[in-house]
């Protein structure tokens, strides 16, 4: 059954973000706005980055790891964040709570990015005959990304917009947005360089993100006490 | 202006959009076919109607589940589709399947790689006998039934032995692959297959013209040497007929190429024309053999002395036969078969002269020289078989393939014909004079036969699917012309008894499915994994309370009203 199957990796891929925005408060205040111009600076962002890895990387014949070419490929992945401050901070967003703004904007973030790189494969490779377990691993990589986004957000939203952080959590909340930055240099070292398979990477995500949503999650509850 | 213009471009923009989103959806289409993980060529058993009775494989396309033969017993088989290797294959069974028509979906046989025209290359085959028989027992049983379902070979590879061990494995845990428990699915996407219309033989004639002197009121005398270049085999995308009757082109080829070298120079030009036939129709009755001969002038034919017909002299068995119509005691006979032993002892060679009476009021016509006969012209076939072989057996089978036909045989062969006709031509019957010795300019050359026999073996030849300007019979015209004075290219309908349907060749897809359970199953896990998630965040978000009262239908709204 193709097009079962299809349907199948469509709902792993795409509802849990139909999902978070209905449960958790954002349906209430209707932060939808919000996250449509997340997505929408998520696509600006990403031909951006096009633009800058068509200028600066060669193509590799080879499927391994080149350290020069991974190191670019991280630094323009810093453009990621550089949008993501844009739309935390530059948007002007209705009155929601901080809370609720980095909820959606993580939302919107992780929406666009799977139906970016994970929509097309989907149509196109899961409604055939032939059965593999990638695209179901692929979901589950959305997943992970969505729990990513949302902590990535949440971290950014402490940087940038919450102005009385007690001193000793800074640095940890930088480091903690870097790493989380970086997660898709990671990955793709964890696959190339040290040729991983892809269901080992997926659960790693996995791992990582839900660890790093709760580290977030911590910082975040903790710089809430004071005010 | 501006108004009127928008209309129209507006119109424009959205043909556009439409051309564009029809494009879309036609490589959306096209991309969802070409994802198998494994596809092969196959060849389709011959589908073919005799006096309007059906034989062969009846049906192309095939969309079913393979299975092996370790199936368990007692499964449905209708919708399944039987892979078997030949080393695997017993006759019985499938005799059994076929004749008491058991129901199957489709039965796929698998052929050794050395037996592929295209990659098998010149590899030794082992057990050769074996196989040989195996094969001609499987053809002669498929050929002559009729099957409701699509047969099809291939040739093994690394990848389909592989796809064969899954299945094999799935098969002996008890679980045939369905719709519901998932496993391979083989997807051979044809049309229904058609007759060919009005299928065309095409015979090739080739004339060398022999010294004629002023003093010559008559026509000079004339010898024919005929071959039948046509093949009929079970896959006849595989019928490539090395030994039946590649052998047979090749010597022909050979021996005019020599001739004409003999006739160039008028010299050595001898007093008898040479009439060089390939003729089409073998498998039917000679058919086309007999539609060339009524061509002819009634003073040609009354000028052929006597006809060589050859047919399959590939094969280093020491002995060939002479087949002949006429009795022995007969002059012409005698003549013609003391003028081949000659020859014959000198090269260590037996040749056995073999008489079969012809009826007249049979249609079936197992040798060419039969052609000949009802036409009152003296002829004879030289072959390897000893027995007449039945209709469409000996006619270039699975097995007749490049491995089973030996070039020294056929060198052999070109030597004893070439020079019993010479002496006879130049009246040096019962001496000792080689013509055609080797190291000598006219030597036979064994590079052109084994070139030759090499492009046959990779050539299938079935006449029905050889169309009037297939580039093979313009090849075989133009060696021919490049050794004769004149050709002549005939063409004639296939009529008679035979219809035949055409797609023999297709391209089988291999897919690897999940069953429909796993679906089902998928579906049930990812509903349930959204429901959780769902009342996870809702809990952690909003508390406990408003999960509940998500599904309490809020009682109190009543009271209020009230």
């Amino acid at each position: 059954m193709t097009m079962f199957h299809f349907f199948n990796c469509a709902i792993l891929t795409f509802g849990p973000h139909a999902v978070y925005y209905s449960a958790t408060p954002l349906s209430e205040y209707d932060t939808l706005g919000t996250s449509v111009k997340a997505a929408l600076v998520y696509l600006g962002t990403a031909l951006v980055k096009l633009v800058c890895l068509a200028t600066v990387l060669k193509v590799s014949e080879n499927d391994g790891f080149d350290p020069y070419q991974e190191l670019l490929k991280a630094v323009i992945g810093f453009i990621d964040v550089a949008g993501l401050y844009f739309a935390l901070t530059q948007l002007t967003h209705r009155n929601i709570s901080q809370n609720h703004k980095f909820q959606a904007v993580g939302l919107g973030w992780a929406f666009a990015d799977s139906v970016l790189h994970r929509l097309a494969p989907l149509w196109v490779g899961a409604r055939g005959l032939e059965f593999t377990w990638d695209f179901i691993l692929q979901g589950l990589e959305a997943n992970a990304n969505l729990v990513l986004s949302i902590s990535l957000a949440a971290l950014g939203s402490l940087m940038w917009l919450r102005k009385n952080k007690p001193k000793t959590l800074i640095p940890i909340i930088y480091t903690c947005a870097g790493i989380v930055a970086t997660m898709p240099s990671i990955t793709s070292y964890l696959r190339r360089g040290l040729g991983w398979d892809f269901p080992k990477v997926v659960v790693f995500e996995l791992f990582t993100s839900l660890s790093m949503a709760f580290i977030s999650w911590q910082l975040f509850s903790a710089c809430q006490r004071p005010s | 202006m501006a108004n009127s213009k928008k209309p129209g471009g507006l119109r424009e923009m959205l043909e556009s959009m439409y051309s564009v989103i029809a494009l879309l959806f036609i490589l959306v289409a096209c991309v969802e076919l070409c994802d198998a993980a494994a596809a092969f060529d196959v060849y389709r058993l011959i589908q073919y109607d005799r006096s309007g009775s059906p034989f062969g494989s009846r049906f192309a396309a095939l969309n079913h589940h393979a299975a092996s033969l370790h199936f368990p017993p007692g499964v449905d088989l209708s919708r399944t589709v039987l892979i078997i290797p030949l080393r695997e294959l017993n006759i019985t069974f499938v005799r059994e399947y076929i004749n008491q028509k058991k129901p199957l979906g489709g039965f796929l046989v698998l052929l050794p790689e050395v037996l592929s025209f295209k990659t098998g290359g010149n590899n030794q085959v082992h057990e050769k006998e074996k196989m040989k028989n195996l094969l001609a027992e499987l053809e002669r049983l498929l050929i002559h039934s009729n099957i409701p379902y699509p047969v099809y070979f291939a040739f093994e590879n690394d990848e389909i032995d592989t796809v064969l061990a899954d299945i094999k494995k799935n098969d002996l845990m008890g679980q045939p692959a369905t719709a519901t428990t998932g496993g391979y699915k083989f997807v051979i996407p044809t049309a229904e297959p058609k007759k060919v219309a009005s299928p065309t033989m095409t015979n090739i004639q080739g004339w060398l013209s022999g010294l004629k002197t002023d003093g010559d009121a008559n026509q000079l005398p004339t010898i024919a040497i005929v071959a039948s270049y046509d093949t009929f085999g079970a896959a006849p995308a595989l019928s490539v007929g090395s030994d039946s009757n590649g052998s047979g082109i090749v010597a022909l080829l050979e021996i005019s190429r020599l001739f004409s070298l003999l006739y160039s120079n008028p010299k050595t030009r001898g007093r008898y024309n040479l009439l060089f036939g390939l003729t089409s129709g073998g498998p039917y009755n000679y058919n086309g053999t007999q539609k060339w001969l009524r061509s002819f002038d009634q003073r040609l034919r009354e000028s052929i002395d006597y006809a060589i017909c050859l047919n399959s002299i590939g094969s280093l068995d020491n002995e060939l036969w002479i087949h002949v119509s006429k009795p022995p005691e007969n002059a012409y006979i005698k003549q013609i078969f003391e003028g081949l032993s000659n020859v014959a002892e000198e090269l260590d060679l037996k040749v056995g002269l073999k008489h079969k009476k012809i009826n007249i009021s049979n249609p079936r016509v197992a040798w060419e020289h039969e052609q000949f006969s009802r036409l009152r012209v003296t002829a004879a076939t030289l072959s390897e078989l000893s027995v007449t072989p039945e209709l469409l057996e000996s006619t270039g089978g699975l097995f007749d393939t490049r491995q089973y036909v030996n070039e020294t045989a056929i060198v052999r062969g070109v030597k004893l014909v070439a020079e019993s006709l010479a002496r006879h031509i130049y009246g040096h019957q019962g001496k000792n004079i080689q013509i055609f010795a080797d190291e000598s300019s006219l030597a036979v050359n064994p590079a052109y036969i084994r070139s030759w026999l090499d492009v046959l073996s990779q050539t299938p030849r079935v006449a029905p699917f050889l169309s009037k300007d297939d580039p093979f019979v313009m090849a075989l015209k133009k060696e021919l012309a490049g050794h004769v004075d004149e050709v002549n290219v005939q063409h004639e309908t296939l009529e008679g008894i035979f219809t035949f349907y055409d797609s023999t060749s297709a391209r089988l897809n291999i897919y690897q499915v999940a069953s429909v359970t796993f679906d089902l199953l998928l579906l049930l896990v990812l509903g349930s994994y959204l429901i959780v998630l769902f009342s996870f965040l809702v809990i952690t978000t909003r508390g406990l309370d408003d999960l509940i009262s998500l599904f309490r239908r809020p009682p109190s709204r009543k009271l209020k009203t009230a």
